[in-house]
């Protein structure tokens, strides 16, 4: 269970990378789930697997029905995905600290070499977001030669889930870094964001009160899902409509 | 290319000071010398090399979006969006992502049939020669340009057969019925241009031009102006259409009219808004009785009253499209439905209607052949007219619908020759396969037919080295003719294709305007590829005259339906997966954004329907209408008219590769063959009859990523 006081801590430290997710224009094209699929070297399940709700996707479309023909009408298309939450449910339920925080960055890592399978993460996860390899997926040659080399290619019995692209998040520190200077707002982003056609997904620094999503996300009419449990996401969503 | 224009070449003009971007290399044919490993076999000590990233065009469909390809070590790692190309302003839509499945597929042709390339051009050769000209005929796809233009110039100089272009995506867009009616109320054939953008209401008579309609890209970011506008309030967005596409869920009034009344729908609005304003009744709306309308399309009048005042106070937009042009009416829809703008006095307007420019290279619009265009094609195969068939960049076997008996006729021609990338149903047809290269290793250009404001040209450059023995079918073409000497010869008098596309591009050097400049043609060249091609600097969109477009007399006539079933039936195109998507195994993985459906195909039924007919989620159904049948799952969609059911096109190959085949249903198969006034076929003018095969069972059933659990009374796996 987690404190009162490990929550306020976990809020001081909120910052660093956050997202902004506005439904209103989301039109559930699916652009960004397939470009999070390509960036991360993430495996597809195939049609069986996939209807046991075993496939990978780091990051879905979510959509709810309201009401009866024909007054009916679809929620806002709502990409969920890890939230990289400040005080993160799945983290103390580990017991090979494979999903660990790093303050540094305020994200929720997933390191997969430590990772023995137990899947309590994933059961404690409130957002389900977090997918467990089932298997061995065969992606028979050549596929993999289409392989990011950024990213770790996970095998039979490990736990994955967004990363926020820290892959990006860290090439680009240290192409900052080696030119003495800081990452600037925008200069790269994840890969949905990048390929949302409808710019629906906004990332990046909201410690930095100049940044874009940290305008974006002070609007006032975000909100963070499932936010009575305390898990103080870093994803903000605009409902719109 | 490689010869007259070097890598070396390239540094040299880099160092003279030429502006060169540093992430855009111009330097493709390089790439073909790289030595590419895949990451899982990468050598212990190996190099860890920079990235190095081309810009090219998407090959995924005919839009003509710009790509920039990561590449690593020689291997396409990811594409993403040109920000250079004014058309997708560095975004791409799923299918652009995905692309590289289709470069690493594993079910590629993987060379030429007849073994080398040698005995495949002298194939090509003798078909050329041994047959008269009118007896040789070209199937092409929307894309690319650059072959098309170069057939074409090779079928004007011999007296071959000009080629005929058609794709699955063209047809269920109705493309000629919106050129026709732009024809009809403005003089001037072309696909209308609709500034959503800027609107600042949205009525779509069917339009799904957030999934693949026309350009889904400049759409979805004419959307997000709508709903986002710095300087206006919320735009609103209101979607007439039978079966709730993902277009229609974003809508804020979803309005379920009866296949084939959105014309009259449109004509009733029309009308109620005039009188509401007061004045003289145009004429255009002089035939409708809305009263009437609203039973006849079963919605409440006080629903369209109400859509007529937002209409009457506002500046609405009203676009045609999809399943309501596909009727017998179609036409008339499409030309009322345009018509509808006068009233927001929309024409060469913000936020209204203009027909799009031309794109550069361009001398009037060229548009893919409508369906009836296609069954006087297969007539000609049939009767022996034409002897030899070219097939590039369409797999007529598939998307043509079965009722015109494109598969047939094939056995009618005494020579098939492919150029597919991929092991499709026509090329298992065909006397000779010789493969194409896949888009990413292809040289090319294509020109945006719509979308963008600007003319464009986007440019292809092959991103890595060819996988495997395949050959640029130009290449071919080009060897070919020369082999087959005489006219062909010098109809061609090209190197290679690279010469061909550098001779045509390198004509745009003398326009003004244009997004760069070179002083010679191997820098104007160089720039080309490293911007990804170029555009004009222009607003090319064509005002339209529309001041006389309400004096039409509309008869308001009503849609014939073909077959004897109970329910309309509305095919749609995968928003995912397209025409020709199927072969990618992450694009049958995402889910349908309204259904959450993977990997197959299902019929929507509405729930009250499905429930008076003892259906139940995934239990199988046969569709039969007067041209076929096809059996798939049931699925009970809450967004969809009683009295409508609906099927998703893209899956039902029979041939494909192992990801596509045997796998789902081909709606296409129902479709008879009935076309509009323009020439499109009425895909929505289908009566279908549904017949119960089996029971839903434990295990069977749809992969979806939604869960059914408590939905209709429904549990997993549960027996019924």
């Amino acid at each position: 269970m987690i404190r009162p006081e490990e929550i306020k801590m976990s809020a001081e430290e909120t910052g660093k990378w956050g997202m902004v997710i506005n439904q209103d224009i989301c039109t559930g094209c699916q652009a960004c789930v397939a470009a999070c699929a390509m960036e991360n070297n993430v495996t597809f399940v195939g049609e069986e697997d996939s209807g046991y709700g075993r496939s990978m996707h780091w990051i879905r479309i979510e959509r709810f029905w309201e009401g009866e023909y024909p007054e009916v009408k679809m929620t806002p298309n709502q990409p969920m995905l890890c939230q990289q939450c400040g005080s993160a449910p799945c983290e103390p339920v580990c017991p090979a600290f494979a999903t660990v925080h790093s303050t540094a960055e305020s994200l929720n890592l997933q390191v997969y070499n430590r990772c023995v399978g137990t899947r309590y993460c994933a059961n404690n996860c409130p957002y389900q977001v977090r997918s467990f390899n089932w298997r061995d997926y065969e992606r028979p040659e050549p596929l993999p030669n289409q392989f990011n080399p950024d990213v770790t290619v996970r095998r039979r019995g490990v736990m994955e889930k967004c990363t926020f692209c820290i892959q990006r998040i860290h090439k680009a520190q240290d192409k900052a870094k080696s030119e003495g200077r800081e990452v600037a707002d925008g200069e790269f982003t994840t890969a949905c964001a990048q390929a949302c056609p409808a710019n629906a997904i906004v990332f990046g620094r909201v410690d930095n009160p100049q940044s874009l999503v940290s305008q974006l996300a002070h609007k006032g009419h975000g909100v963070k899902h499932l936010e009575e449990l305390g898990t103080l996401p870093n994803v903000t969503y605009f409902k719109g409509g | 290319m490689t010869e007259k224009f070097s890598r070396r070449d390239f540094l040299k003009l880099a160092g003279l000071g030429a502006a060169t971007s540093a992430i855009l290399t111009g330097c493709g044919p390089a790439s073909r010398y790289v030595k590419r490993e895949p990451y899982q076999q990468m050598p212990e000590y190996n190099y860890v090399g920079q990235n190095t990233y081309y810009a090219t065009t998407c090959r995924e469909c005919a839009a003509g979006c710009g790509l920039v390809v990561r590449t690593y070590q020689g291997r396409a790692i990811k594409t993403e969006g040109n920000a250079n190309n004014p058309l997708n302003l560095g975004k791409t839509c799923a299918r652009g992502q995905a692309t590289l499945q289709g470069l690493y597929n594993p079910d590629r042709v993987q060379g030429p049939s007849t073994g080398d390339w040698d005995s495949a051009i002298q194939a090509v050769a003798d078909a050329l020669k041994n047959y008269k000209p009118n007896e040789i005929a070209f199937l092409m796809g929307m894309a690319p340009d650059h072959l098309f233009d170069l057939v074409s110039e090779l079928a004007s100089a011999t007296g071959m057969n000009a080629p005929v272009r058609f794709g699955a995506l063209g047809m269920f867009e109705s493309r000629a019925t919106l050129s026709k009616a732009a024809e009809n109320l403005f003089g001037q054939a072309g696909l209308p241009w609709f500034d959503i953008n800027g609107a600042e209401v949205v009525f779509s008579f069917g339009a799904n031009f957030l999934e693949t309609w026309l350009s889904p890209l400049p759409y979805t970011r004419g959307f997000v102006g709508l709903r986002e506008g710095e300087t206006k309030l919320r735009g609103a967005f209101v979607q007439f259409e039978a079966r709730m596409s993902a277009t229609g869920a974003k809508a804020d009034h979803w309005v379920p009219v009866r296949p084939g009344t959105e014309g009259l729908v449109a004509l009733a609005i029309g009308k109620l808004a005039a009188e509401a304003r007061g004045g003289a009744m145009p004429r255009a709306f002089s035939s409708v009785n809305p009263a009437d309308v609203a039973e006849q399309a079963g919605v409440e009048l006080e629903a369209l009253e109400e859509l007529a005042a937002m209409f009457a106070t506002r500046k609405v937009l009203a676009i045609p499209g999809g399943a309501a042009l596909a009727q017998s009416n179609g036409l008339e829809v499409a030309e009322a439905v345009l018509a509808l703008n006068a009233l927001s006095d929309n024409f060469g307007q913000a936020g209204g209607v203009y027909l799009s420019g031309l794109a550069p290279m361009q001398t009037e619009y060229n548009r893919p052949a409508s369906a009836q265009e296609m069954k006087s094609f297969v007539e000609k195969m049939k009767s022996g007219a034409f002897k030899v068939l070219f097939v590039h960049g369409v797999n007529p076997v598939f998307e043509v619908p079965a009722s015109l008996g494109f598969k047939e006729a094939l056995g009618s021609v005494e020579q098939v020759i492919s150029f597919a990338t991929f092991p499709d149903e026509t090329a298992a047809e065909a006397k000779y396969v010789f493969p194409d290269h896949h888009g990413l290793e292809s040289w090319g250009y294509q020109r945006v037919a719509t979308g963008s404001d600007k003319p464009v040209l986007s440019g292809a450059q092959p991103v890595v080295s060819p996988y495997y023995d395949t050959r640029a079918t130009a290449d071919v073409l080009i060897a070919a003719a020369q082999l087959a000497g005489g006219k062909f010869a010098e109809a061609l008098p090209f190197k290679d294709e690279v010469e061909f596309i550098e001779t045509k591009v390198s004509a745009l050097m003398a326009e003004a305007d244009g997004s760069f400049s070179a002083a010679d043609p191997v820098t104007f060249m160089a720039y080309f590829q490293q911007h990804g091609g170029w555009f004009k600097n222009v607003d090319a969109r064509v005002s339209l005259d529309g001041s006389a477009v309400l004096n039409n007399n509309f008869k308001g006539s009503e849609a014939e339906f073909a077959g004897e079933g109970e329910f309309f039936f509305v095919p749609f195109v995968s928003p995912t997966m397209a025409e020709a998507g199927a072969n990618k195994p992450w694009l049958q993985e995402l889910a349908d954004p309204t259904t959450t459906v993977m990997w197959n195909t299902w019929v929507e039924i509405n729930p009250e329907t499905a429930h008076e007919l003892g259906l139940h989620d995934d239990d199988v159904v046969k569709v039969i209408s007067e041209a076929g049948e096809v059996e798939a799952y049931v699925y009970l969609y809450p967004a969809i008219r009683p009295d409508t059911i609906a099927m998703p096109f893209g899956q039902g190959h029979t041939a494909y590769g192992r990801y596509a085949e045997n796998r789902g249903a081909n709606p296409a198969d129902l479709l008879g063959a009935h076309f509009n006034e323009a020439g499109d076929i009425t895909f929505g003018g289908m009566k279908v009859k549904v017949e119960k095969v089996k029971s839903a069972a434990r295990g069977i059933g749809l992969s979806r990523l939604e869960s059914t659990m408590g939905v209709y009374g429904d549990s997993l796996g549960e027996e019924h």
